[in-house]
Order: structure tokens, then C-alpha cells, then sequence
């Protein structure tokens, strides 16, 4: 009897255990496809994904009650370690040149302004003790870097550098300031501290000393065992997942901040030159958004929806200090010293995109048992839905009306880096040509191609041709090149049509003619009777010129009007211009249209 | 506001010449605007145009190309256009050879006025269309009409 019995609970166990894989598989294809539905209609993705968490939540046709915060809270910072890693990953640190300084005070000074202001106000206007109010405003304090570096590059949208980098840098730093200031004020409101002042200040010392530490000599060490380490190349990635794992509880454990380390770890190994680095990009990739997806779902699944309406006022009071009050100030102060163009700085101060970060730090007053905790989680949830809704549904429209987009670097289809010993630079990327590539009806001998740059396969109707040097290509042809990075622009005006939208085309963005970096300023104001202000000396050249005015930390698409012309910065190599477009403004007599 | 009609004249406008450099390219139209104008000898506007192209070249990609400068001694805009039976090679960023030449010459005192000429001119050749039919055209004659009927 007792035998057959433990069977049959057996029974219903695996039927259990089934039933949650079905499921479990369902919510996910549902998640994946449903972003095809979000690009078509430009909500974020993210959003989708709370969404489809809460409807199949407590009060939703689903109907999972899953209210477990430790389970939350361990899903959410595991989920946010990858993205975290991978974000680090793909941080170029070329980008570092205009965007690193300006990130780092956004992460720092810029979140304690966030914080300050709205957790004030907050305060004032629910007559709440100063710590409780500041405590709301830390959790609420940090930019998204999931949410972030998604909206940046969806829809096509290419920033120029300055802007993409800053904001990037600062979403993958800032994390860090917001829970160690979070945490710092529910030690308080718990008593655990005797004053704000010297406590927090080791504490801080302590956070990020020992994440910056951990983290950048784990992201060596990492890179230094994937490169000694023989292994099967399926296990290259997992090596990289799991060093990033364990530098983040390293790090945490011994009291850093495990964020921090994770995200320089990752930045580390992306910008060494490691095995299978494509290998590991790929899997990050992938990774990344099985972290989203598991995390937007799982805090969608743990909202109860009704109890958002309860908390609705007070959380559009802090959504609005936040949004249109708090991040436009801390931006405008601590970009300061940098003089942005006022139209960036307008941008970075809209796209403060809060994410996961907030909900998941809700969750640490509930977690440490914060009296009113509850409110204080809803309301960051309301937070970042209002977040997500109005400055994820506008991040690409605001761009373009500030006209802050620059025309898109490249439009190969397929992109392939090779990881041939010695040879890292190599690319092999792949073209479809269309019906007004103006490559079609070109012999493959013939081509202008950019130097360093061979066609080595054409494929035609699924087979290979042979002898492609001297053959006509067609339409619907597939072209595969083998070439250098840098030189993906030249070749796409080879081999594709310019797109998108009139403002973005060549002519139109850079202007007529195209003129050396080096050309002195003395020789262009010869050729064109151009009266330059504030030249310094006789022989300063035209990149001189404007590296100086946009103080060194000039980005393609920069411009400089002078008479009735514009010079836009078209090409740069490192910190040195090589082209400017030269473009005409046209007087009121000029005809527009024809 | 000066018309295309204004800047050549179809002795100024050669179809299917031979050259085979971006130097003899503007030796040439040098020497077609020198020749109706006196006071402009050929070796001085080839100087300037070649020193114009040391500062980055003229050409606006697909094949075309718009050599300028600005000159003592004429009193008023010339040009000059040709077609070269070979495209020559002339350091255009998209790496075209240009066919179509159109080199334009400005007094000294024109400043604005040969900012807004390039721009029209840079207008006229983004057309692929009338590009197309400048190519197939069978003459002098026909470049020329061409290019006046542009903006008439």
C-alpha cells in the first residue's frame, strides 16, 4: 500500500515536472516572438516581457502565484551579473575616449544628484521621514544597462559616438552608486550606522575599491586561462560565463561590489585579444537575453498588479520629479565641465531608461524588512513601468528630432570575424545584392574596392561560381569579402544602395565635398575668401581647428558652421580627423527643389 | 541668381576627349577656359585648380567631378565641361573614376555668390538621371543643350 501510494505521488510529481517545462517553454517562444510584434510596433521589448510575466502572473490568465523575494532576488542579480558581463563585452574602449569621463560622473556625482533631489521631493511632498524619501530615490536612481543597450541599437539607430558612448558607459557603471546607496540608507533607517558620514564614506571606499580590484585583475586572469587553457571550443564561452560568476561572488563575499567587478571584467576580456573571441560574443549574446527575458519575466510574474494602482499617485509623483526634474539636473551638472551641445545634453537627460535595476532593489528593504517595504517596491515597479513606456517608446524619434543620428556605418548582411592565428583582423562579411546595388552588372575584377580587400566567394542561385574574378554579378547574388573592419563603409558604397531616411544620406549629412584633415586653415580661407575666427596660428590645419573647438573630444558628425559653410567631421582615425565634409548653406536665393 | 546658361558656352563644352590623369583632366579644361578668356591664361587656372585639389578632392562621387577656384583678372564666373571618353581616376571617397567634368572659375570678389554656384552645380550633378543622359548624350552639342535646359 505505502509503496504504490509513494508511486503515485511519484506519478504526479513528473506529471509536475512536465507540466512546468511546457509551460516554462511556452512563456518563453511567447517572449521570443513577441519581439517580433514589439519592433514592428517600437514598444520596448522589455516591457513586452513584464507585460507577458504579469499576465501570466497571480491576476492574469496565467494564474502562477509566485511571490518568493530571496528566489527574486537571487534570479534578478544573477540575471543582471550576465548583462552585466555582457555589456562589458561589448564595450569598445576606443569608445572610452569621448564617453568614459562624462560616464563616470553621470555613474557617481549623477546618481547622488538623482537621488538627492528626487528623494527630497519625494519626501516633501508625502511628508516622509528625509531617509525614507532618500531611500525611494536611490532605489529609483540608476539608468538600465539591459534596457539601455538594447533601445541604442534598435531601429537602426546609429548615435553619434559621444552620445551612444556616455550613455552606454554610464547604464553599465552607475548600477553600482544606486544599490551601494541603497543599501547604505536601509542600514540606516535599520540603525546599523551611528552617522551618514564616515560609515559611508569606508563603506563606499570598500564597495568600489574592492569591485574595481577584483574585477579588472579577474578579467585578466579570465582572459590569460581562455587563452593557456586547451579545451573543446564549446566550452570557451562557458569558461568566460562562469569566471564572470565567479568574480562577481568573489567580489560580493568580500565585501566589493560584485556588479562593478562583473561589468570591468567584461570590458577586460572584450577588449583582449582572446580565442574564440567570437565564439564567446555570440554565446553572450544569447545569454544576455535569456537574462532579460528570465528576469522582466520573473519580476512581471512577482508584481501583483492590483496592488500598483494602490500606489499609482505617488508613484507618478516620483516618476515625474524623476523623469522631467532629477535626471535633467544631475545630467546638466555633471556634464558641466565637459560642455556637451546643449541638444545632447537634452538627450541624455530623456533617455535615463530605468529597467530591472529598480525593481530589483525594491526588493532589498522587503528583503531586509524595511517597515512600509511593500509600497516602496510597487512603487519603483510603477517607476520603471512609467520609465519604460514614455522614454523607451521615444528614444529613437527623440534622436532623430534632435537630429543626433549619424548615417549608419555599415550594411552587410553577414559578419564573420575570423579567428585565424595571427591574422585577428580579418572580417569575412557577406552582401545580398539588391535590384539598385550599384555594384550589379560590374565585373568582380573591376570593383573599386577598398585596399586590403578581396571577394573570395559569389554564390549565385545556391552554388558556388568558380573563376569570380571575371564574372558579372547579378541580382540576388550573394558576395563574400574578406576585409578590414575600418574599411566596411568603403566597401558598403560599393556594393549596397544608400538607405534610410534624406537627412542621412551622404550628400545631404556631409555636405559636397569631401576635404583632407590636414588641409591648412590658411588654404581654405584662400580658396574660399572664408573668414575663420579665432585662429590660433598661421599654420594650424583644419583638424587642429576643430579638435580645439569641440576640445579634443571631436565625434563624426560633429559640425561647425563658419559664413555660409559647414564643416562636419566625416571620418576619424583615433583622435584624428582625416575627413571633413565641406557643406553649403544655401543662401535665400538658392532654388530647393527641381 | 547666374544660370548654368550663364557659366559655358558650347565652345567650353568638349565631349569624348582622351586624357588619362586627373592633371591632364585639368590641363584641359584649363585650356577651354583660357581660350575665350584673355585675361586668364591656362598654366595660372590649372595652378589653381590643382592646388583646390591638394585640400581634398572635387570630386562628388558617381563619376562626376566639379574642380573649382577663385581667380584675379576675370570679371565673371567661367566654366567648363567635358566628357572624357575613359574615366580617369581622381581620388573621389567613393573611389570612382569620373567621367564628367565641370570646372568652374570665379573672380576674386565672388564669395558667396561661388559658394551658391557649386552648390546649384552639386545640385544638378546628384541627379543619376540627368548623370545618365549626359553619359549617353552623342555630342558636344547635346551636353551643352543639356546642361542649359537644366535650370531653365
Amino acid at each position: 500500500m505505502r509503496h504504490s501510494a509513494t508511486w503515485a505521488s511519484g506519478g504526479r510529481q513528473l506529471d509536475l515536472t512536465h507540466q512546468i517545462i511546457l509551460a516554462g517553454g511556452l512563456l518563453f517562444v511567447a517572449s521570443i516572438l513577441a519581439s517580433v510584434i514589439s519592433s514592428r510596433i517600437g514598444a520596448p521589448l522589455l516591457l513586452v516581457f513584464l507585460i507577458i510575466g504579469m499576465l501570466m502572473g497571480e491576476e492574469g490568465p496565467g494564474g502562477l502565484a509566485f511571490d518568493n523575494f530571496q528566489t527574486a532576488h537571487l534570479i534578478g542579480s544573477l540575471a543582471l551579473a550576465v548583462i552585466l558581463f555582457d555589456g562589458g563585452l561589448r564595450t569598445r574602449v576606443a569608445s572610452f575616449r569621448v564617453g568614459l569621463r562624462p560616464a563616470l560622473v553621470l555613474a557617481t556625482l549623477g546618481v547622488v544628484v538623482t537621488v538627492t533631489v528626487t528623494g527630497l521631493i519625494a519626501a516633501w511632498v508625502f511628508d516622509l521621514p528625509l531617509l525614507v524619501g532618500l531611500l525611494i530615490g536611490a532605489i529609483v536612481g540608476s539608468t538600465d544597462a539591459a534596457a539601455v543597450f538594447y533601445l541604442l541599437h534598435a531601429h537602426g539607430l546609429e548615435l553619434k559616438e559621444r552620445i551612444g558612448a556616455t550613455l552606454e558607459i554610464e547604464s553599465g557603471s552607475n548600477d553600482p552608486m544606486a544599490i551601494f546607496l541603497t543599501v547604505a540608507f536601509i542600514e540606516l533607517l535599520l540603525g546599523e550606522h551611528q552617522s551618514m558620514g564616515l560609515g559611508l564614506m569606508l563603506e563606499f571606499v570598500q564597495q568600489m575599491g574592492l569591485g574595481g580590484l577584483i574585477g579588472l585583475a579577474g578579467g585578466f586572469v579570465l582572459a590569460r586561462a581562455i587563452n593557456l587553457v586547451p579545451l573543446t571550443p564549446g566550452l570557451y564561452p562557458l569558461l568566460a560565463v562562469s569566471g564572470a560568476l565567479v568574480v562577481f561572488g568573489l567580489t560580493a563575499v568580500a565585501g566589493g561590489s560584485g556588479f562593478l567587478a562583473v561589468y570591468l571584467a567584461g570590458i577586460v576580456l572584450g577588449n583582449r585579444r582572446v580565442q574564440n573571441a567570437q565564439n564567446i560574443r555570440r554565446f553572450h549574446d544569447g545569454m544576455a537575453w535569456l537574462a532579460q527575458i528570465v528576469m522582466f519575466l520573473m519580476l512581471g510574474l512577482l508584481i501583483t498588479p492590483s496592488h500598483l494602482l494602490d500606489v499609482a499617485p505617488q508613484a507618478l509623483v516620483v516618476a515625474g520629479v524623476l523623469l522631467l526634474v532629477a535626471r535633467p539636473a544631475a545630467v546638466l551638472i555633471s556634464l558641466l565641465p565637459f560642455r556637451f551641445p546643449l541638444k545632447e545634453q537634452a538627450f541624455i537627460g530623456w533617455v535615463g531608461l530605468r529597467g530591472a535595476v529598480p525593481i530589483l532593489l525594491g526588493l532589498f528593504p522587503l528583503l531586509a524588512g524595511v517597515e512600509d517595504a511593500a509600497v516602496y517596491f510597487n512603487i519603483a515597479f510603477f517607476v520603471v513601468l512609467i520609465s519604460l513606456v514614455l522614454q523607451g517608446w521615444t528614444v529613437a524619434p527623440v534622436a532623430r528630432w534632435l537630429e543626433l543620428d549619424v548615417p549608419p556605418r555599415s550594411r552587410v548582411i553577414h559578419r564573420l570575424e575570423l579567428d585565424l592565428p595571427g591574422q585577428p583582423e580579418y572580417e569575412m562579411v557577406g552582401y545580398h545584392l539588391t535590384a539598385d546595388s550599384p555594384a550589379l552588372y560590374k565585373v568582380v575584377r573591376r570593383l573599386r574596392l577598398p585596399r586590403s580587400t578581396q571577394v573570395v566567394a559569389l554564390i549565385r542561385d545556391g552554388s558556388l561560381l568558380q573563376d569570380i574574378h571575371d564574372e558579372i554579378l547579378q541580382v540576388q547574388d550573394y558576395v563574400y569579402v574578406l576585409t578590414h573592419p575600418e574599411a566596411l563603409p568603403d566597401l558598403d558604397r560599393v556594393l549596397v544602395a544608400p538607405t534610410g531616411p534624406a537627412r542621412l544620406e551622404e550628400h545631404a549629412f556631409f555636405g559636397e565635398f569631401v576635404l583632407n584633415g590636414d588641409t591648412p586653415l590658411a588654404a581654405l580661407s584662400s580658396a574660399y575668401g572664408l573668414s575663420i575666427p579665432d585662429q590660433q596660428h598661421g599654420d594650424e590645419t583644419l583638424d587642429q581647428y576643430l579638435l580645439r573647438l569641440f576640445k579634443r573630444h571631436a565625434v563624426v558628425g560633429d559640425r561647425v558652421k563658419l559664413n555660409n559653410m559647414e564643416f562636419v567631421i566625416r571620418a576619424m582615425d583615433g583622435n584624428r580627423i582625416t575627413q571633413v565634409g565641406l557643406k553649403i548653406s544655401r543662401g535665400e536665393g538658392g532654388r530647393t527643389a527641381r | 541668381m547666374i544660370k548654368i546658361a550663364d557659366l559655358i558656352t558650347p565652345s567650353r563644352t568638349a565631349c569624348d576627349i582622351d586624357v588619362t590623369s586627373k592633371k591632364r583632366g585639368l590641363e584641359e579644361l584649363s585650356e577651354l577656359i583660357a581660350a575665350s578668356d584673355p585675361a586668364l591664361p591656362a598654366k595660372t587656372i590649372f595652378d589653381k585648380l590643382i592646388n583646390r585639389e591638394k585640400l581634398g578632392s572635387t570630386g562628388l562621387g558617381n563619376g562626376v567631378a566639379l574642380p573649382h577656384a577663385r581667380m584675379d583678372g576675370n570679371e565673371a564666373a567661367t566654366a567648363a565641361f567635358v566628357r572624357t571618353r575613359e574615366p580617369i581616376d581622381f581620388d573621389a571617397f567613393d573611389g570612382e573614376p569620373v567621367d564628367l567634368l565641370f570646372a568652374l572659375v570665379v573672380p576674386e570678389h565672388f564669395t558667396d555668390e561661388h559658394l551658391q554656384i557649386l552648390a546649384r552645380l552639386a545640385e544638378m550633378f546628384s541627379d543619376a538621371a540627368f548623370c545618365k543622359q549626359l553619359r549617353e548624350a552623342a555630342d558636344a552639342e547635346t551636353l551643352f543643350r543639356l546642361l542649359t535646359e537644366w535650370d531653365a
